[in-house]
């Protein structure tokens, strides 16, 4: 697979850029030359305020004086942890839930497809803002509603890719030899929905990074003075006149950070001739 | 004449109508003033307190008399006010032929029924006043009757809750009821959380006033939405600027920034009743050790404004103000931690309305606390909620904006003493809650300022508050509005005399 992305310059690129993210994830603090929360301060020690992208700083310090770089670096691996381990759980309990409904069908299918279908008529955010004024703003909450929101979107692409495949030989024969339903559905029919899953799994990520950063901005999501990207824009956005290196590098991150796990998506989507739904 | 040549005639009448009926119109409106804020919560005049609540109301009501926004004293309703030799009495003539919007009469019934409402649901204003009785005198005048003298009881009558209603209107609150006042505008659309439309009050008992043919609120609880919405020409009026953003807005040819000296000040308050994380004072000394407030000034605030000292007087009142030298000392913090509590570090929550720069105030403070064994966990909240749900009442440790006060007695009755209506510390001390007594009754300026330096020093000892800066109100407005004088609690701001060229 990773072989086949390679070939596709564009989907080269989407590797590359997650790649990178990833190693920024895991390495960025200790890369980061100062500290998210630490204020930078002159040879006087006066705090440096909105000092201009430097050798030093090199994208600059923000509002309160500290140094953008290494804020961006440090959250990455908030950006990349919280979507991340949101789109885990999602998939692991969607692809159960699709599963199950597509492979039995009946009563419980319409039901819980219909219970799924008004779930997804509510905006997504405008569900996500609800469910966090209830929880209250912290990291478990915006992981709870990330998962609570994807996952009928993919057990509806799981289900779908169940029923076709439930009606298939290899699944009747397997019957017939007196398989299990467990066996069926893990060892028959799980290998099967495996590149829509693959493609699912690396569409909603993306989306969960929007989500994220867009709940972090609305201010639901961590609390200050956390490096998260969406935070770090919405403290930015007063200053695009004095400081707008302090807007733009957070907000570029998260767009490059999008792109790249779109086209990796793409790529896996062309790879697996797979065309998925898109929310 | 045919009736071709008429027709010119007839036109050139026609236009001269036209043109005559514009000018009469220009000559009554003054435009309708669109102001841009928070929505305001509790709408019960007696005891809305912020900004948003005040202006909500004093727009539709009249006060008695009201603190000026150059800080005087000025006649409303009442017509001026008598004070008794002994001090124990005070007599406020009404004017006549007033109007309820409604169109029943103002007589003093309605001032009576005010001021007893006040004391029954205890609003802040009665702190002010202490005890008192009220009655009429004649249909035209109110006797106010006092046990003993009180030097600020002017300033209760005065208070910004203090707005007039009809008597009997027991849920002023209450927009389903219909809204009775007196004020300048009448609200016609109310809808919570977008808008309050309101029309001129034809009636109205100033003659000429007010000059704005109506004014709208539109709700925008995001103080940089708020500039945006000043910017693009959506409002014309915002009062709740922050220092980072006047650079922004007086870039802007458009706008005028207004910035008024005040006594607005943010608190960081530690509770210290029993159980609570202040309870011991050497908790409470080790925050104030551990906050470097010069480097505050100088950061958040960008030196725009005064560092306070550990109470809320501040150089608005200058004869009362001494700014004291505030020591930071991050190890004698650390010492004071260990010794307290036989750790080395103290953790806890600190809660911070996410409006001004107190984001930035507590982000700053973290910095510094740590390095005074103090570890904090910053929990923003939304500022309506903050206050409405009274969280700002319990929690340990926050930042809290206080408005400004006519005299400093204010600030001490509402949030000082045993019992007080937002004594936000629960801070308890016998000897404070005697002298704040006794300056009530101090009209010797002199005697008065020596009181306030006991209280000042006391403070500083064991007091549970910390004043990083007091600092000037900032507003602004677009250029088209004429005649707004902003007040220090811009809630109070007069809008009668304000014109919006259209």
């Amino acid at each position: 697979m990773i072989q086949e992305l390679i070939k596709r310059p564009l989907s080269l690129l989407g590797l590359i850029i997650v790649g990178i993210f990833v190693f920024l994830a895991l390495f960025g603090s200790n890369i980061a030359p100062y500290g998210y929360d630490d204020f930078m301060r002159d040879d006087n020690g006066r705090v440096m305020k909105r000092a201009e992208p430097s050798a030093d700083h090199l994208l600059g310090t923000d509002k309160d004086g500290r140094d953008v770089f290494s804020r961006v670096l440090w959250g990455a691996r908030d950006i990349m942890l919280l979507p991340g381990i949101a789109t885990f759980f999602s998939v692991i309990f969607g692809t159960a839930l699709g599963m199950t409904i597509g492979y039995f069908g009946g009563w419980i299918d319409e039901l819980i497809s219909r219970l799924f279908d008004s779930l997804l008529s509510i905006p997504a955010l405008v569900l996500a803002l609800v469910m966090l004024g209830l929880l209250g703003a912290s990291p478990f909450g915006l992981v709870l509603v990330v998962v609570v929101l994807y996952i009928p979107i993919i057990a509806r692409v799981i289900r779908s890719a169940t029923l076709n495949i439930r009606s298939k030989g290899y699944i009747e024969i397997a019957k017939l030899r007196g398989e299990s339903t467990f066996y069926i559905l893990t060892r028959e029919i799980f290998p099967s929905i495996l590149p829509a899953l693959t493609v699912e799994a690396a569409l909603r990520f993306s989306y969960a990074i929007f989500l994220v950063t867009s709940l972090g901005f609305l201010g639901l999501g961590v609390q200050p003075p956390s490096p998260d990207w969406g935070r770090m824009v919405e403290e930015a956005r007063g200053e695009v006149l004095r400081a707008p290196w302090a807007l733009w590098s957070p907000a570029a991150a998260i767009a490059i950070l999008v792109i790249g796990v779109n086209l990796l998506a793409d790529g896996l989507r062309r790879i697996f001739r797979y065309e998925g739904t898109m929310r | 004449m045919t009736i071709h040549k008429k027709v010119p005639f007839l036109l050139m009448l026609l236009l001269w109508v036209l043109a005559f009926s514009g000018v009469v119109s220009a000559q009554g409106g003054g435009g309708v003033l669109r102001v841009g804020m928070n929505a305001p919560i509790n709408l019960d005049p007696a005891t809305g307190s912020n900004d948003p609540e005040i202006l909500f109301n004093r727009t539709m009501y009249d006060y008695l008399i009201e603190v000026g926004a150059d800080g005087s004293l000025v006649a409303n309703l009442a017509t001026s006010w008598e004070v008794g030799e002994d001090g124990l009495t005070y007599r406020f003539p009404l004017t006549e032929g007033v109007l309820f919007h409604d169109g029943s009469d103002f007589t003093s019934a309605d001032v009576v029924y005010t001021f007893n409402r006040l004391k029954e649901l205890g609003s802040p204003a009665v702190s002010l006043m202490g005890e008192f009785e009220v009655s009429a005198d004649g249909d035209y005048a109110v006797v106010f009757t006092l046990p003993a003298p009180n030097a600020d009881f002017i300033f209760g009558v005065a208070s910004r809750h203090a707005l007039i209603l009809s008597e009997g209107d027991t849920t002023p609150g209450d927009l389903e009821d219909g809204v009775n006042g007196t004020g300048p505008f009448i609200l016609s659309e109310y809808s919570p959380s977008e808008r309050a439309v309101f029309v001129r009050n034809e009636n109205y008992w100033i003659e000429g006033q007010p000059v704005l043919d109506g004014v709208e609120f539109i709700f925008i609880d995001d103080a940089l939405t708020q500039i945006d919405a000043l910017r693009s020409g959506a409002v014309d009026f915002i009062f709740k600027v922050d220092v980072d953003q006047v650079f922004t807005l007086e870039s802007d040819a458009n706008i005028a920034v207004l910035s008024v000296p005040t006594n607005q000040h943010p608190v960081i308050r530690i509770r210290s009743d029993e159980g609570s994380l202040g309870e011991d004072v050497r908790i409470r000394q080790a925050f104030k050790l551990a906050t470097n407030r010069y480097e505050l000034l100088d950061t958040v605030q960008e030196g725009l404004g005064i560092v306070g000292n550990n109470d809320p007087i501040g150089p608005k009142y200058a004869d009362f103000f001494i700014p004291q030298d505030q020591a930071y000392d991050a190890a004698a913090a650390c010492a004071l931690i260990l010794e307290a509590t036989g750790e080395e570090r103290l953790s806890t929550d600190f809660y911070v309305v996410n409006s001004f720069n107190y984001e930035s105030l507590a982000v700053a403070l973290q910095q510094q606390w740590a390095l005074g064994c103090i570890d904090v966990n910053i929990l923003l909240r939304e500022e309506g909620i903050y206050y409405a749900d009274t969280e700002w009442l319990e929690v340990d440790l926050g930042i809290t904006g206080w408005g400004d006060r006519p005299v400093p007695q204010g600030y001490f009755v509402e949030a000082y003493v045993t019992g007080g209506p937002y004594n936000e510390t629960h801070f308890s001390d016998p000897e404070v809650d005697a002298l704040v007594e006794q300056a009530a009754t101090a009209s010797n300026l002199a005697d008065r300022a020596a009181i306030y330096g006991q209280i000042s020093a006391i403070f500083a000892e064991r007091g549970s508050i910390i004043i990083p800066w007091f600092a000037s109100v900032i507003g602004a407005t677009y250029s088209n509005v004429e005649g707004l004088r902003m007040h220090p609690f811009p809630g109070q701001t007069d809008f009668r005399t304000v014109r919006v060229n259209q």
